[in-house]
């Protein structure tokens, strides 16, 4: 894992952060400088909607390394109550009892780790209501 | 004044056999690629003025710079580029290469995919490499494998045009039957239904034997322009690239209206079509990209070769078997001959022109008018289709 990649990309991922434009007035993720809807630079940060509910999952048993303390896991892409759509890990449930449209929020834990001694790196998972 | 350039032909191929080899390096296998494309040219290795190579980290440190010693050892001492387009390298390489020649830069270029992935051993590593075909912060970081998204693609067809199992075993199932006959392939075996069914999943619904291989191989190719052929009379075998097109889409699945349909293959496609001016039914053979076989049904929708929704059914029916209504993946695809990232896209090229020029052996499609390539990156951000003629038709 890369320090100063973890350490450029932290507030986002910590905070969940995407834009929203002050000329077209949509909103988008990830965090960007530019509008990718109007191309104007005229955005502010904006949190994501901490609930949604799940389009699409599956589960992952050959991860990356980093991530491989935490295999097998799920995974799905999330679309938030904002309209939003995110990929995530859905935690503490089992895969069998996933079913699309069930309802999610979102959750602050740690996506990788390098090793027992190396960085630790933090982002947001999801969680069944 | 002509828009499409100067027409290039295809008049030489290479192709190592794919697999694990421990005992070879890089520069070994892109240097029995390039040769065996020259012989098979018979042309004075001289007259080629550049090299196009395509690979996705073959230049990383175990494997440092073999572009320059693989022409050292074939004794070309010509300017080179390394083309990257995560595991559509081979094809990238190859369109930029078509490209110098339309444009009138160059006259004879070769092209050379190559990859070894077998040094890579270590558990997460593979993962890790295809995480940068995918959105590597967004995607990747946050747990998603290429193959997982791969996952969510299978049961979003699934769940949209009820495509079994079955359906999609019996992809893999017709492509290991194809391969049995190519001597290029890494697994000259038949595998039954069963197997892929019963077989452990990795990331449900895709199972430990649906994925394709990541293996060692080269492949290579000489191309011309008519300026070429003007000069030098004589040469046979000559294969015309009637089109070579790409398209892309957003990297991450999560931007996407649809996860059942890869608009880049669809618009590559489309405009591949128009310039050649015929339809995919004019299609006898293609070579796609099955990576897994959900890669395999979305292509031949995507290419047209069947409606939204039927390629699941028409795979089960047979319909893309050898000599059926297409023969898709006569060498064994991806799955059956390996899939060495940067290697693929020119050994299905190499696997077209050998088809045209009708020298496939047992594998060989009865009546090939044209013939089709698509090769594409991690979950189709880009995608790479060409379209082939017989060596007499006029651009």
């Amino acid at each position: 894992m890369e320090p100063p990649k973890i350490w450029r990309e932290k507030r986002q991922r910590y905070l969940a952060l995407g834009i929203s434009c002050k000329k077209c007035g949509k909103r988008s993720f990830p965090l960007s400088e530019y509008c990718p809807y109007c191309g104007t630079n005229d955005v502010e940060e904006y949190r994501l909607a901490e609930t949604g509910k799940i389009l699409y999952f599956t589960n992952v048993s050959m991860a990356s390394n980093e991530m491989a303390f935490n295999a097998p896991y799920c995974l799905g892409i999330i679309e938030l109550n904002d309209g939003i759509k995110v990929t995530g890990q859905i935690i503490d449930c089992d895969y069998k009892d996933l079913k699309n449209g069930m309802e999610v929020k979102m959750v602050f834990r740690i996506l990788a780790r390098d090793g027992h001694e190396g960085l630790i790196k933090y982002g947001f998972k999801f969680t069944s209501i | 004044m002509r828009m499409n350039g100067k027409n290039v032909f295809v008049i030489g191929t290479g192709l190592t056999k794919f697999g694990e080899f421990y005992d070879r390096d890089s520069t070994s296998l892109a240097t029995e690629a390039l040769n065996a494309a020259i012989n098979d040219a018979k042309i004075d290795r001289s007259s080629i003025k550049s090299a196009y190579f395509g690979f996705m980290i073959s230049n990383s440190s175990p494997h440092s710079a073999f572009s320059s010693k693989c022409l050292r050892e074939c004794n070309v001492s010509i300017p080179f580029t390394r083309v990257e387009a995560g595991n559509a390298s081979g094809a990238a390489a190859f369109h930029q290469a078509y490209i110098s020649l339309a444009s009138g830069i160059h006259d004879c270029v070769a092209v050379i995919g190559s990859e070894k992935l077998s040094d890579f051993v270590k558990n997460g590593t593979i993962e890790k490499i295809l995480g940068s075909t995918i959105d590597y912060q967004w995607e990747y970081e946050i747990g998603a494998t290429l193959t997982s998204l791969y996952a969510m693609i299978t049961k979003a067809h699934m769940r949209e045009f009820h495509t079994t199992m079955e359906q999609l075993a019996s992809v893999p199932v017709k492509n290991h039957k194809n391969g049995k006959e190519n001597p290029h392939a890494q697994f000259r075996r038949e595998i039954p239904l069963d197997r892929f069914l019963s077989a452990k999943r990795i990331s449900d619904p895709i199972g430990r034997f649906d994925l394709a291989t990541h293996c060692d191989g080269s492949s290579a190719l000489i191309l011309v322009s008519e300026d070429y052929l003007e000069r030098n009379n004589g040469i046979k075998n000559k294969i015309p690239i009637l089109s070579s097109e790409h398209s892309s889409d957003v990297l991450t699945l999560h931007h996407r209206e649809s996860l059942t349909e890869f608009k880049s293959t669809v618009t590559a496609a489309k405009k591949a079509f128009t310039k050649v001016g015929i339809e995919p039914t004019d299609i006898a053979v293609a070579e796609v990209h099955d990576s897994f076989p959900i890669s395999e049904i979305l292509a031949i929708e995507d290419l047209g070769f069947f409606e939204k929704g039927e390629g699941g059914k028409a795979t089960e029916a047979g319909l893309t078997q050898l000599n059926s209504k297409i023969s898709v993946n006569p060498s064994g695809g991806l799955k059956a001959r390996g899939d060495p990232f940067g290697a693929t896209g020119i050994a299905q090229i190499v696997e077209i022109v050998e088809q045209l020029r009708g020298r496939a052996d047992k594998r060989q499609v009865s009546e090939v008018e044209y013939g089709l390539t698509h090769n594409i990156m991690g979950t189709g951000a880009l995608a790479y289709v060409n379209i082939f003629g017989q060596e007499e038709m006029e651009q």
